[in-house]
């Protein structure tokens, strides 16, 4: 089945989680529903990141208790797997974000009897954005220059570093009029090594190879370079 | 919702722990920027300004910085040292052993001993 109907499905499928105060979607997916939904959607990934504030928890279990067609998984509960009732969906990820843990690069665990899950500082980069409506369904995104900072940050190493950068890249392709400007803006508030680690990342970015089902970072590059160049001029 | 057992937890403990001192490590990298450990990310940085690359001949490489093209640093820094230029296209098409590479930090682009950069407008 195609990527974009099991996208579509398992947004259906958890319709009533998008509904949970508070939350967005975090992850790869995000630039997908940037995009005009009916075109070539820009990045091929097997699960959906939501962002889930520690205080929407439990409203959050309330949804999942009424979800059919995932299931946790028996490793890590937080990832809920299909169940195989309903054909064709994807994973979908919750991850935890908590106004006490707001340094970039800290990470709790969220001590949750039934839903455990990893909180992350760097969360605290993105700030609510517009509403997509995916086929009848409101899917709450990120403001676009946050997420792609967050992305910016990533300290992952190998194929999951490289998704990280080239996920930012999707969303720099399409940043809306502001959007430099307001990633420029919360770049200026980091400390100085993880500035230095946006910069180190993008130069990176400028040099990656593509990967299959991923933007490509050749044809964009010129993006990264003003993208650098404007940054560094915050810097100094 | 099965309830979360002690194991869980602690390997979710674990991870947070492995999560933040990779963390520490970026402030270690930052602090090692003008050291030897910085030059890669000053030859990416180069790298990143450049529109086009073309692997050139020492001859080429000579006749570049007899009409005042500059060295950049950050190539004497690698060993073995890589001569690394930037030139406008108009120059660049009085090179004739001019080679294009695509600009990716791979064997190609390293075993280059002399780079001539076409920056971005």
């Amino acid at each position: 089945m195609e990527f974009r109907q099991r996208l579509v499905a398992t947004v259906q499928v958890i319709r009533h989680v998008m509904k949970t105060p508070g939350v967005v979607v975090a992850g790869s997916e995000v630039p997908n529903f940037m995009s005009p939904f009916g075109g070539p959607l820009p990045v091929v990934s097997l699960d959906i990141d939501i962002a889930v504030p520690v205080e929407s928890v439990a409203a959050l279990k309330a949804h999942l208790r009424e979800l059919k067609g995932l299931r946790p998984s028996d490793e890590e509960p937080s990832v809920w797997v299909p169940d195989g009732s309903v054909p064709d969906l994807i994973e979908v990820n919750f991850i935890g974000r908590d106004s006490d843990v707001t340094e970039i690069g800290d990470c709790r665990v969220f001590d949750d009897p039934d839903l455990p899950m990893m909180v992350f500082g760097a969360l605290s980069l993105l700030r609510p954005g517009e509403v997509a409506c995916i086929e009848g369904v409101d899917v709450p995104l990120p403001r676009p220059a946050g997420l792609a900072l967050e992305k910016l940050l990533s300290d992952r190493t190998g194929i999951k570093g490289q998704r990280d950068l080239l996920v930012a890249l999707a969303i720099l392709e399409r940043f809306g009029p502001g959007d430099l400007d307001e990633l420029i803006s919360q770049f200026a508030t980091l400390s100085l090594d993880l500035r230095h680690a946006v910069l180190s990342n993008a130069t990176v970015l400028s040099l990656l190879e593509g990967l299959p089902g991923m933007p490509d970072p050749v044809r964009s590059r010129h993006h990264v370079h003003a993208l650098l160049t404007a940054l560094e001029a915050k810097v100094a | 919702m099965a309830g979360a057992t002690q194991a869980l937890l602690e390997r979710l403990e674990e991870r947070a722990r492995r999560l933040r001192s990779r963390a520490a490590l970026r402030a270690w990298e930052y602090r090692q920027r003008d050291l030897a450990h910085g030059v890669w990310y000053k030859l990416r940085r180069v790298l990143a300004d450049a529109e086009q690359a073309f692997a050139i001949d020492e001859s080429d490489a000579q006749q570049l910085i007899d009409v005042g093209c500059v060295v950049e640093p950050v190539g004497q820094a690698l060993a073995a040292p890589m001569q690394i230029f930037f030139v406008e296209e108009s120059l660049l098409s009085r090179l004739p052993s001019r080679r294009r590479v695509a600009l990716h930090l791979n064997a190609e682009m390293l075993a280059a001993q002399r780079l001539a950069l076409v920056p971005f407008p």
